[in-house]
């Protein structure tokens, strides 16, 4: 290796006024979307911080409308719960701005209240954010095709190809040495980025780090390889752009999009609805029929009332409601089930479909690990889930004794949190993007040493 | 003009001799069918689960037995988001906007389960439509088409052979432009009448004025699209001195147009603009119920006075002797209020989401996609103004039924209320079919075109620009 050639070949690569300004949009773009990503994150942490204060001011007003009647009080009073956003969030948005992180619950059914969204523009959702994940997955590719896809056939066009090779021993090597100066340059660009990232948006840096980082190094690469097999062909440059572009729109753009059609197509999700109607119905018919019936299976949910005597006598109580509207979700939970299952179905058929779509693949990774997929919205309602059933064994006693609010130790129920993220489905990006790097470069290798001396 | 037609069928003739230009074409014409058929497909299974559960929803309201009709109100409706038929053509924002909202009494709901909202984020990678192609893709080809027309006669030595033998610089660049956008007119006009095909199947061959209207502008929109993109395509390469030079500035327009441009000008919006979260919204309107009115706080003036000027009204000292049910006046009362106050929140809210909306409109002037997706969304009726017109007669459709309920309570249910024990009161369930079946109605093109007037206008601007630019460039085009 000559470090002087290098430094050559530097300095030719950044007279090119194209290789500067590729450079400069990525560093501007990406600073713009460390801005944009932070900023939509911290909204929701400012909306975070103030959801327990509000919660407790809301508490204290209810108490004193209703505080004398318990049934009323938690009819009326709402706990919330929070699904935190991870550091990583701030880099990939995800899903976090469709998915509501904020979710208020009374004692009532819950299936009527985990699915109520937060209030949001459509349009703003249907346009996407702009975080960094965005330039990573969209824009690094397409400065990559610009710094390559002209690679070979720039110097062939200009004549410069000949003198090359006359003059110098390995025209593999000096291929090599001018991808080597585009790869460098392009991960030099990502690492300030990674860099400024850490401080802009305080990621801790462990071993998630680098995961992500191998992930998104992994994915440039995957760039980096098909424009090399593009330049192989041995094509002018106006083909290879044409090529090249083509590509990204496919992997980008036609495919998602058609797979997006066709899995809607395929597995549509009418037990959404059919949960909504049946929570609807399983609670309010049990208003024309026999209370004892209502009775009967809401002691066979829960045994350990039975001790508590049910006042039969009565028209309405507030013991037969709350016993009502646990039907409501007893009967909603075959379809909330196969709802459910229907998106672990929808999951997988996308995690399969990632494996040849590398951008994709990335972004979902992305997602997982940042806590702001799909997953992760559906672990957050489990356990809102969980802690509604907490806020019904706790008041349920009280409301059928017919207690008073005084020793209810309100501090048990402030506003609850949920954190989470996934990094399990990270050997499944580094092998498909790691096959499909090797799918072109091998050919690509082949191409150059089999007919270099053509070219 | 006999020698821009020339010039033009040299076009045609000479991209479609090249195997990768027909390739391309037939490439994207392939998916065109595949994506007006799958746009199809969704909406007839969309659809037909939502017409599915709007029948069971009524046939459940009608068959509820005898009761007191403040329990109607709870149980309240469910209403269900219609398509236009032309939302097969373009989806617009409809996976991102919620399908099902709850109406019930004293509680306005929110619209869910969007189809975003079952995606794990393939979805934010774009949904393929015909809008999607014609928007995207067919300018991609388009500029695939002419990013040599006039560079590349420049870089053969043929352009000054063309100048000397008679042609104008004017008749030359028209005559690229109008070869190239007749290409891709071979690929739009099929598609359109594939479009009215399936179109007028999806309403039974019974189409509506409105909805050919609506068609009309939509063919009208993406021609002028089409246009403007071709004269681009033809402008760039003119002022080029290499065909790669053009190629990668058509390139760079493209990407920055279509894929950057579009979120950077909503997140700025949003910045600048933005919106309450559900909590603090829900804390506004707390509050302002909470000065006008309170039915819940046992203690609010308004309510003293009401029962106070109630009392005297009627010459009673006790509302138990009023001739009508207090509790039903006083919840017709408690829901004029809380509903006022909430549809003035609501409004705020849709002019904050509007104005965040509103960058995208001005940069329409700067970027022709915008246009053109603002436009046809509208006219698909898959748009931000058609769902929150939906949200406004989903409110005003519970609003209804809330009140017709607190009408039913307060003249047929007697105002003595029954003891602990005793049975309690109802109404007969021959009243429950007074109540209508929720049906959306969409505005009517008039008021599409009023509201994206100013999309409308820059989508005319820049026809007028590249006309212009085509017209008069050859004072500063160089040949050599």
């Amino acid at each position: 290796m000559n470090p002087t050639i290098y430094r050559l070949e530097f300095k030719l690569f950044f007279r090119n006024k194209a290789a500067l300004s590729g450079i400069l949009i990525l560093l501007i773009s990406g600073f713009a979307g460390l801005y944009f990503g932070k900023k939509f994150i911290h909204q929701q942490d400012q909306v975070i911080e103030k959801a327990s204060r509000m919660q407790q001011e809301q508490t204290g007003t209810n108490i004193k409308h209703f505080g004398k009647d318990p049934g009323l009080l938690l009819y009326h009073n709402k706990f919330s719960m929070v699904n935190v956003p991870d550091r990583w969030a701030a880099f990939a948005n995800g899903q976090r701005d469709i998915n509501p992180y904020l979710l208020s619950v009374t004692m009532l059914a819950v299936e009527g209240q985990i699915y109520d969204t937060d209030l949001s523009n459509p349009s703003t959702l249907l346009l996407g954010n702009m975080d960094l994940a965005f330039v990573f997955i969209f824009l690094f590719p397409l400065v990559i095709i610009a710094f390559t896809y002209s690679l070979l056939s720039s110097d062939q066009e200009s004549g410069i190809w000949a003198l090359v090779k006359s003059q110098s021993g390995s025209l593999m090597q000096v291929l090599w040495r001018k991808l080597s100066i585009r790869i460098i340059s392009i991960f030099a660009v990502a690492v300030v980025l990674m860099i400024s990232a850490i401080f802009y948006l305080h990621l801790p840096v462990d071993l998630r780090f680098l995961l992500i980082f191998l992930l998104l190094s992994l994915y440039l690469l995957f760039w980096f390889s098909l424009s090399f097999w593009v330049i192989s062909l041995g094509r002018s440059s106006n083909y290879n752009a044409v090529l090249l572009i083509s590509f990204w729109v496919v992997l980008n753009v036609i495919a998602p999009a058609m797979l997006n059609v066709w899995l809607t197509q395929r597995y549509p999700v009418p037990e959404a609805l059919e949960t909504l109607v049946k929570q609807r119905e399983g609670y309010h018919e049990k208003w024309d029929i026999d209370k004892s019936k209502t009775m009967d299976k809401f002691y066979q949910h829960y045994p350990q009332f039975k001790q508590y005597p049910f006042p039969a006598e009565l028209s309405f109580s507030w013991y037969w409601y709350y016993a009502m509207q646990q039907m409501g979700d007893d009967e909603a939970l075959a379809g909330a089930i196969s709802m459910s299952e229907k998106l672990v179905k929808r999951h997988q058929f996308t995690n399969l479909t990632a494996l040849f779509l590398p951008g994709i693949q990335t972004q979902l990774r992305l997602n997982e690990m940042a806590g702001s997929d799909l997953e992760n919205h559906l672990n957050f309602q489990k356990a809102v889930k969980t802690y509604h059933e907490k806020i019904r064994l706790y008041f349920y006693p009280l409301i059928f004794q017919n207690k008073t609010i005084e020793n209810v130790q309100w501090d048990k129920f402030k506003v609850a949190t949920y954190q989470g993220y996934a990094t399990g489905n990270v050997w499944q990006h580094i092998l498909s993007v790691g096959i499909l790097i090797l799918l072109f470069m091998l050919p690509a290798i082949y191409n150059f040493r089999k007919r270099i001396s053509l070219f | 003009m006999k020698t821009i037609f020339i010039i033009a069928r040299r076009t045609w003739k000479t991209a479609f001799s090249n195997p990768a230009t027909l390739a391309l074409t037939l490439i994207l014409g392939l998916a065109l069918c595949l994506a007006t058929f799958i746009g199809w497909q969704n909406f007839k299974t969309q659809n037909a689960q939502r017409l599915k559960y709007k029948e069971l929803v009524r046939e459940k309201w009608l068959a509820k037995p005898d009761k007191h009709p403040h329990r109607m109100a709870h149980y309240g409706y469910l209403a269900f988001r219609d398509k236009h038929e032309l939302s097969f053509f373009d989806f617009g924002i409809e996976s991102f906007a919620g399908v099902s909202i709850f109406l019930e009494a004293h509680k306005q709901n929110t619209v869910n389960f969007s189809e975003a909202g079952f995606s794990n984020g393939m979805l934010r990678f774009g949904e393929m439509s015909v809008a999607m192609v014609l928007q995207l893709l067919v300018p991609l080809l388009i500029f695939f088409l002419g990013y040599s027309s006039i560079s590349s006669e420049r870089e053969a030595g043929t352009l000054k052979i063309i100048l000397c033998q008679g042609v104008s610089w004017r008749q030359l660049l028209f005559g690229k432009t109008l070869g190239i956008i007749s290409l891709s007119f071979s690929l739009f006009i099929p598609i359109i009448l594939l479009t009215v095909l399936l179109w007028a199947m999806l309403s039974d061959w019974q189409v509506s004025a409105d909805s050919s209207l609506r068609l009309v502008f939509l063919v009208l929109s993406y021609t002028i699209y089409f246009i403007i993109c071709a004269g681009i395509a033809v402008l760039v390469s003119a002022f080029h001195r290499s065909s790669k030079a053009a190629l990668t500035s058509l390139l760079v327009l493209w990407v920055f147009f279509a894929i950057v441009m579009p979120r950077i000008t909503q997140a700025l919006g949003v910045i600048l603009y933005p919106a309450p979260s559900k909590m603090e919204f829900a804390a506004a309107i707390g509050s302002d119920l909470h000065e006008q009115g309170d039915s819940h706080d046992p203690d609010d003036p308004h309510y003293a006075q009401l029962k106070a000027a109630v009392l005297k009204k009627y010459k009673v000292d006790d509302v138990k002797k009023l001739p009508f049910n207090y509790g039903g006046y006083v919840m017709a009362e408690g829901e004029k209020i809380s509903a006022g106050i909430y549809n003035q929140h609501q409004q705020k809210l849709n002019q904050n989401f509007e104005q965040q909306n509103s960058f995208s409109v001005a940069a329409s002037y700067l970027n022709p996609f915008l246009a053109i997706k603002n436009l046809s969304m509208a006219l698909t009726a898959a748009d931000f103004k058609t769902y929150i017109d939906f949200q406004a007669q989903a409110e005003a459709y519970r609003y209804g039924l809330a009140q017709r309920m607190n009408k039913l309570q307060i003249e047929k249910i007697s105002n003595i209320a029954p003891g602990e024990k005793e049975k309690p009161l109802s109404i007969s369930r021959s009243n429950w079919a007074e109540q209508p079946d929720f049906q959306y109605r969409f505005k009517p093109v008039s008021s599409v075109i009023s509201n994206h007037i100013w999309s409308i206008v820059s989508l005319f601007c820049w026809f007028c620009a590249v006309l212009i630019v085509l017209g008069f460039s050859s004072r500063w085009v160089k040949t050599l």
